[in-house]
């Protein structure tokens, strides 16, 4: 399991990419992949192409985020979604508080 | 790492200038050494010095190396002291006796004193790290211990608070782990006092205590409002405010919670995160589902919290069925899934409804084998019946709509002493919203209050002219002037008189007050001058007008009743 | 012809040894020397398990005193003893006996 975070060229966008599952074990290095960069993006995007599991300690660690981001003015994309992903992102219908591709 | 230690070495050898070779080897590592001729002063000795490690000659009188190790291995039990045999055997056969007897390691002869050296230096290490590893291990023990004993404390405080309601009805079939309150899982039900039934089923997040903290404030809520005649709408509301107050960030309840009314045969649904709640309608055999369509408990705030919830119609004999994704999400040996289609299968292959429970508690279980873990498998059927067939154990069986303040009458004085410095309007929202028909309408129901109060005492008694709060100096003359006048009132009064009725179909608040103003020209002012804003006596009231069934002046303009009617849902 | 004690192996033991060297030499000969006429005994009562561990024990200390010729007839005679033979032994335990005395000239030299 991997978290890794690189800025866009125009150094607004922070993507993160989550590789493997995505659990409670992640916390410390997700949280690590926003808080610890030098600036601020304006968007964030969590790519979930390598990401094959999802539970709700996830949920709340996108929670945490959202936060860290602004709260209702924070703008998160969580984009690559396998219908697995997807299907637990619906469930909790999170869709209405992120962008979900 | 205690390398530079010294250690106490056991050495079992009949040869006399062997035991004296193997002595200064080891004598010049600056450890010590203890002398024995045969198997069974080896044991003794180890009995009385217990050494630290042991070398030992396999052929000796009385008792050989074999015997010794095995008897002195007994004796050491979980310590780990190594035996290190002393042997110039060389055939495979006996290097096997001497690991078999409890032999760690070999030394041949000749003795090669760096050899020697070495491999006491790496036991030694093994002999440490086995006894912290011990340490740890007695460590992790009480802790355990330790947890399990908050664990049933917790348990036991939680059991007070969610009582099991009024799961015991003959319509309802529920599962629910006793532990299942460590997994997050949690359902409370009672009846309402109109005679509906109330169901809510949780899964919070995470697990162990922190997974439990959340279900005790949740069931604590749940149960107070329903034996008050609050709706389902105003339980939600209130749960997700405050579980959105204490839990951290990132913890949520994924809920379902169901409003179950045996008289109109209808069922009202509200699901956050749960699975699809199925709704087996039992002549047409046909499944209905109802989705998830909200963000968990705990997650929004009160402005952004939806309400919203799905009506659906259920005959006698219709079941509803809520779970948590503990069956769906669950795990066979072979790691398959469930999986919703499993489940479908089960309805579709079901002849007797009456049946349908077991039968899916039946398949979950198969499912999973004997052995595997099971608390978080929460589910509950209803079953749609006839109002007078339910039967429960649990209080609050009173087929009453009349609960809480249902027909009641105040009326608050207040002199000049006591509104130059307290603002009374919250203090009569507070008993307002205690009544389960108005609590939803405390926004209007505060306005109402504010605009009739701000004209009572500013304009009746006070006297003020609010034309002056048309220009920015007017306005702050205005409140220079209201505060002046405040303090050196001297006589004057509101009175503040709520009476509440409730009907059929809902209820009537009526809101008089009365001030010791003059009033105004109520006869020559016309209805929209009143509902508008500005107006020279500043008796404008276009909220109050615009919520209100009516509102009505007194003739001299110093009394105000307006009426505020509400719907039962 | 191969030495009777090796004295590489010797001066390792001195090293370790250092004052109880001498004393390390004169507990290997006494030792013998009451082992020696151990094994004539038990050959001629026909003692193969004590014969076997006997020839045994002298095997390996004389090994550990750099004998290495003594130690092998030692070791030929414990083989034998294993089997449970004991038909020519005589032979061998009077080679044992010759051998030891070579040990014993060599080993007195360095003390």
């Amino acid at each position: 399991m991997g978290i890794q975070s690189h800025f866009s060229e125009d150094g607004q966008e922070l993507i993160i990419s989550i590789q493997g599952r995505f659990d409670f074990s992640a916390h410390q290095n997700f949280r690590n992949s926003y808080e610890s960069v030098e600036g601020t993006p304006s968007v964030y995007n969590i790519d979930m192409n390598e990401t094959t599991y999802l539970d709700s300690s996830a949920l709340g660690m996108l929670l945490l985020l959202r936060d860290h981001a602004g709260g209702n003015s924070s703008n998160i994309k969580i984009i690559n979604c396998s219908a697995d992903v997807k299907k637990i992102l619906t469930i909790s219908n999170f869709e209405q508080l992120f962008t979900i591709q | 790492m205690k390398e530079s230690s010294v250690l106490k070495v056991l050495i079992a050898d009949d040869t006399d200038s062997d035991r004296l070779i193997l002595e200064s080897i080891v004598k010049k590592e600056g450890h010590i050494t203890i002398s024995v001729a045969n198997g069974v002063q080896a044991v003794e000795a180890y009995e009385a010095e217990h050494p630290d490690i042991v070398l030992m000659d396999a052929l000796m009188p009385e008792l050989d190396g074999f015997g010794a190790a095995r008897q002195i291995k007994a004796l050491a039990g979980e310590e780990l002291v190594p035996i290190i045999f002393l042997t110039s055997l060389n055939d495979a056969e006996s290097l096997v006796k001497c690991l078999d007897a409890g032999g760690d390691d070999f030394l041949s002869k000749p003795y090669n004193r760096f050899i020697l050296q070495a491999k006491i230096k790496a036991f030694s290490r093994m002999r440490d790290m086995n006894i912290t590893m011990q340490d740890q291990r007695d460590q992790i023990s009480v802790y355990n211990n330790q947890l399990l004993q908050e664990q049933s404390v917790a348990k036991h405080v939680f059991d007070n608070i969610a009582h099991t309601g009024c799961l015991d009805a003959s319509n309802v079939n529920y599962l629910l782990s006793p532990l299942a309150v460590f997994n997050g899982d949690i359902i409370v039900a009672a009846m309402r006092p109109s005679g509906g039934m109330l169901v809510l089923l949780g899964d919070f997040t995470g697990h162990g205590l922190p997974a439990a903290i959340g279900a005790m404030p949740l069931a604590s809520v749940f149960y107070g409002m329903v034996q008050k005649g609050f709706s389902m709408v105003d339980i939600l509301r209130e749960i997700n405010q405050k579980l959105k107050q204490i839990l951290p960030l990132g913890v949520f309840c994924c809920a379902g919670m169901v409003d179950f009314d045996f008289t109109k045969k209808r069922v009202k649904i509200w699901n956050g995160g749960l699975p699809d709640c199925f709704i087996y309608h039992a002549e047409s055999k046909e499944l209905q589902m109802v989705k998830s369509t909200h963000l968990p408990l705990g997650v929004l705030d009160d402005n952004s919290f939806n309400d919203d919830y799905e009506t659906v119609e259920m005959l006698d004999g219709d079941r509803l069925f809520v779970w948590s994704d503990g069956i769906i999400e669950s795990r066979n040996k072979n790691d398959e899934m469930f999986g919703e289609d499993r489940l479908k299968n089960i309805f579709t292959n079901n002849e007797y409804p009456d049946g349908l429970f077991e039968s899916i508690v039946d398949n979950v279980q198969l499912f999973l084998g004997m052995e595997s873990r099971d608390d978080d498998v929460s589910m509950i059927e209803l079953k749609m019946v006839p109002q007078d067939s339910v039967i429960t154990k649990a209080k609050n069986l009173v087929h009453n709509r009349s609960v809480g303040l249902v027909e009641w009458a105040m009326t608050l004085e207040l002199e000049p002493s006591t509104f130059r410095i307290f603002d009374p309007l919250p203090l009569l929202l507070n008993i307002l919203v205690e009544v389960p028909g108005l609590r939803r309408y405390s926004g209007e129901l505060y306005s109402i209050l504010a605009e009739l109060y701000s004209n009572a005492l500013e304009h009746g008694v006070l006297a003020l002219d609010s034309s002056w709060k048309q220009s920015g100096e007017g306005f702050s003359k205005y409140y220079e002037e209201r505060e002046s006048r405040l303090a050196q009132l001297i006589d004057g009064f509101v009175h503040i008189h709520l009476s509440h009725k409730i009907d059929d179909s809902g209820g009537k608040l009526l809101i008089r007050m009365t001030d010791s103003g003059d009033g105004f020209d109520v006869a020559g002012t016309p209805s929209e001058l009143l509902a508008n804003n500005v107006m020279n006596s500043g008796r404008g009231i276009p909220l109050v007008k615009s919520v209100c069934e009516s509102v009505e002046y007194n003739s001299i303009g110093n009394q105000v009743d307006a009426i505020f009617v509400w719907q039962e849902e | 012809m191969p030495e009777a004690v090796d004295l590489d192996t010797l001066t390792m033991l001195k090293d370790i040894m250092e004052d109880e060297f001498d004393l390390l030499i004169e507990t290997f000969i006494d030792d013998a020397k009451v082992r020696i006429p151990q094994l004539k005994k038990q050959l001629a009562e026909g003692e193969h398990d004590e014969l076997m561990r006997n020839a045994h024990s002298l095997k390996g200390s004389s090994s550990n005193l750099g004998a290495i010729p003594f130690s092998e007839k030692c070791m030929k005679v414990e083989s034998q003893a294993k089997e449970g033979n004991l038909n020519g032994l005589e032979g061998a335990l009077s080679d044992i006996e010759q051998e030891f005395n070579l040990v014993e000239s060599a080993l007195k030299e360095l003390i």
